[in-house]
């Protein structure tokens, strides 16, 4: 639904056409499948969906996701605001604050008519504790069962006492929709959807991956785009087509000298949360300045441990282990020294000349410690660094002029650097 | 509350073994069995000016109670404490332990820290009961090592009981609020200074309170209210409550009836006694697993106290309360309870003459259709 914001490209890739046809299916299909009566499940974005295949007709929804698309279609203010008037602070987070005016306003200008109304609510807190506070106010509203995940935080790689007590919570997770669906879990059905999600995560990476090439033939941009089916397809074959077909297609993009930012001069690192509102124009105005974000905290994270930027295998033996393993991937329930310890990699990996950390006050859990890594990233590893403020989500809460300030800023230091004969990467 | 770093300074002087907990409901008892000085780092931020030392590291767009403690703990913490702990209280919270070792690190100081995980999923949910017991055993080690001391668990009874008896001492000087034997501000600082104070010390005023006050008459005239929020708010937005004849029948404030309305028998063995405690905690917007039971509570206490209206003091930036604010202040009102929401920033020092003529306009509002307390 969201285009490919590549600068440069002169039409829609052959992978853009078919993500947006990927993800208008993805909805159609989930509000079909719903209303023949199969049994809806929301979830917050880190539970593991591949859980559901193992049941014949359970269908979920990921409202994170949905928010993040309608920001990206521009209604993410409007349905912002429609829950503030329903008395929603506006120092939510902006993802819950687009969902919560979606579902008050019956899906009213939702991009996907909104989601269908679920039998069970499954959050968690390992992103943060607030999705589990948003997804109660669905359970009192409309009394619809909700399950939680308790996932311990890590500040250093996950121990063993943390992985079983996730996994022996997946079990629990999966005889609560067997006793609310009235639908038989059959392990081998959803190991062959954790399969396919490690092959797809593999290819992700592949995809990213590219972007330690010089010039790059990828953006941090795109990585968010293409994100999206991990959150709507995860555990399909059609997952792994579909980014195997990206990852080709960059590369055979790359082989014919096609590049987003032609002229790169400027290799970025971007931390937070994608800004759904600018993709386009952010990276067209970036492009326009020799700047490339190659790089994203927020993508590279995908299918790797805490700590790591690579894929984490699947053996092929237990889905739940695996499933429990990565529970902490994402960047917020990961200490400091894990956060860091994957962005030096991703930084020396890439060849990254500085990096944009975006201080997203709609989620504190990805922000609060961006103080502490700049000054790391600064001091300690020697690259260039500044801070913007944005807002995931909510536009009204960005102004593109003080970002760009900051960020034609970054670029000038850069450029002194260099001009100094300091090396682009300490 | 000036005086916190002075009493801290104080017992660190006098020997004391001081650890900085992070608020909100940590296992306090279990400290003290060690010989330890428990304190709650909260309640810092009124006033004191900790945040400059806090800003180079965490946003303004914290809330205060965190950005405070980063503010006290860098600029005092070395000097004071000798070891720190923090549980998964809020997401805010969780994202500092790094940023404090570091800032800490950087001015030549280091203090330990000790961590737990308290599940945020029903203690009766068998794997739960599990982990929280295997992480309060790895608590309990690390405390040995720390202290050179065995656990006992006489001590740790020792120790309940005194917390237990504190808490109902902080019962009592609600009853008293609730009964206009004690101004709502007086009974705030009362209460509150528990966070700072050692226990017995703390023991030894409520006593002196409560014994005071005690044969007062009846039922306080005036109108009948409840009051919540994380912490207290500014004691003149307390002050102008009592004076404009509201009585505070019962609060949510996390730092007093969320933390003393809770009551557990003492016993040796702190698993049990943590699972009941946790298990049966009066709901907060931080206790995840009290979601179910938090609305219904808080309107039936409402009521049950005769309250007409309620006054929510919202913590800016705490998504925690902000989240299940409209729904509790719509249950409030279907039920009859009139309700009042300001918006707290304990630096914030300029709203608070507006917040004060929103509460005589609330007060106002209430008399008019009251026949009083
Ligand atoms: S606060 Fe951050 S992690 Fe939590 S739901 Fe919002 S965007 Fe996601
Ligand atoms: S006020 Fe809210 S956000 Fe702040 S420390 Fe307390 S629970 Fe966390």
């Amino acid at each position: 639904m969201v285009e490919s914001p590549l600068a440069g490209k002169p039409k829609k890739s052959e992978s853009a056409k078919r993500l947006s046809a990927m993800i208008a299916e993805d909805y159609m299909t989930l509000h079909q499948r719903a209303s023949n009566g199969a049994f809806v499940v929301w979830i917050a974005i880190v539970v593991p969906a591949e859980l559901f295949a193992g049941f014949d007709d359970v269908v979920y929804a990921v409202p994170e996701s949905h928010a993040a698309m309608s920001a990206g279609k521009g209604v993410g203010a409007l349905q912002c605001a429609k829950a503030e008037q329903a008395g929603y602070s506006a120092d939510l987070c902006s993802y819950a604050r687009i969902d919560i005016g979606t579902v008050l306003d019956g899906g009213r200008d939702s991009p996907s008519f909104g989601l269908p109304r679920p039998h069970l609510l499954v959050s968690n807190n390992n992103n943060c504790s607030l999705l589990v506070k948003w997804f109660d106010i669905y359970h009192r509203m409309w009394g619809t069962p909700h399950f939680v995940l308790d996932i311990p935080f890590c500040y250093e790689e996950q121990n063993g006492l943390n992985f079983s007590y996730i996994r022996d919570q997946f079990k629990d997770l999966i005889s609560t929709i067997e006793r609310l669906s009235g639908q038989r879990f059959r392990e081998e059905k959803a190991a062959q959807a954790v399969s396919l999600s490690a092959e797809a995560l593999k290819e992700w990476k592949r995809f990213i991956g590219l972007a330690s090439h010089r010039p790059s033939p990828i953006t941090a941009f795109d990585s968010f785009v293409h994100m999206a089916p991990i959150l709507t397809s995860r555990g399909t074959r059609r997952l792994v087509e579909h980014y195997r077909m990206l990852a080709d297609e960059t590369e055979s993009l790359e082989a014919d000298g096609v590049y987003p930012v032609p002229g790169e001069r400027y290799r970025l690192l971007w931390d937070n949360i994608a800004p759904w509102h600018q993709l386009r124009k952010m990276s067209s105005r970036l492009a326009g300045l020799g700047a490339n974000i190659t790089t994203a905290s927020y993508t590279y994270c995908i299918g790797s441990l805490e700590g790591s930027i690579d894929a984490y295998p699947f053996d092929g033996t237990d889905p739940l282990a695996w499933l429990a393993r990565l529970q902490n991937f994402s960047v917020c329930p990961q200490g400091l020294d894990l956060r860091l310890r994957a962005m030096q990699r991703a930084i020396e990996r890439n060849g990254i000349d500085g990096v944009i950390f975006a201080s997203n006050r709609s989620c504190k859990v990805y922000s609060v410690m961006q103080m502490d890594q700049m000054r790391h990233v600064r001091d300690t590893l020697g690259v260039p660094a500044i801070m913007i403020d944005v807002d995931h989500a909510d536009e009204r809460k960005y102004s593109e002029e003080a970002a760009f300030v900051r960020i034609e800023a970054l670029l000038e230091t850069i450029d002194a650097r260099r001009s100094s004969g300091r090396p682009p990467t300490a | 509350m000036g005086d916190i770093l002075e009493t801290l300074k104080r017992y660190r002087a006098e020997g004391s073994r001081l650890v900085g907990c992070f608020p909100l409901y940590g296992p306090l008892e279990l400290f003290h069995s060690f010989g330890l000085t428990p304190v709650v780092l909260w309640g810092l931020g009124d006033g004191r000016g900790y945040y400059p030392a806090s800003d180079a590291h965490v946003q303004g767009y914290a809330c205060s109670v965190a950005r405070a403690l980063t503010g006290f703990v860098i600029e005092h913490g070395t000097a004071l404490f000798d070891a720190l702990f923090m549980y998964n209280a809020c997401d805010t919270l969780r994202n500092l332990p790094e940023i404090l070792s570091r800032a800490l690190d950087s001015r030549g100081g280091h203090i330990p820290m000790f961590r737990l995980h308290l599940p945020a999923i029903p203690l009766d949910r068998a794997h739960a009961a599990r982990y929280l017991e295997e992480r309060l055993r790895g608590l309990v080690k690390a405390l040995e090592e720390f202290t050179g001391r065995s656990f006992s668990g006489d001590a740790f009874m020792a120790s309940a009981t005194l917390y237990e008896r504190r808490r109902s001492l902080c019962r009592g000087v609600m009853d008293l609020r609730a009964r206009g034997g004690i101004p709502s501000a007086r009974a705030a600082r009362i209460i509150e200074l528990g966070n700072h104070v050692e226990v017995a010390e703390h023991i030894a005023g409520l006593e002196e309170v409560v014994g005071s006050c005690s044969g007062l008459p009846g039922d306080a005239r005036g109108v009948r209210v409840m009051a919540g929020g994380i912490q207290a708010p500014p004691l003149e937005l307390l002050d102008a409550m009592d004076s404009s004849n509201l009585v505070t029948v019962a609060d949510d404030f996390a730092t007093m009836a969320r933390t003393h309305l809770a009551s557990v028998s003492p016993r040796p063995d702190p698993h049990s006694y943590y699972t009941e405690l946790y298990l049966h905690h009066p709901p907060c917007s931080t206790l995840l697993p009290s979601a179910d039971a938090r609305l219904g509570h808080l309107v039936s206490r409402a009521k049950a106290s005769g309250a007409r209206g309620f006054i929510l003091f919202g913590e800016k930036f705490c998504e925690y309360e902000y989240f299940e604010a409209p729904q509790l202040l719509a249950a409030m009102e279907r039920e009859g309870v009139r309700t009042l929401f300001l918006e707290i920033a304990p630096e914030d020092r300029e709203n608070l003459a507006q917040h004060v003529t929103r509460i005589e306009a609330f007060a106002e509002m209430l008399q008019d259709g009251s026949t009083g307390g």
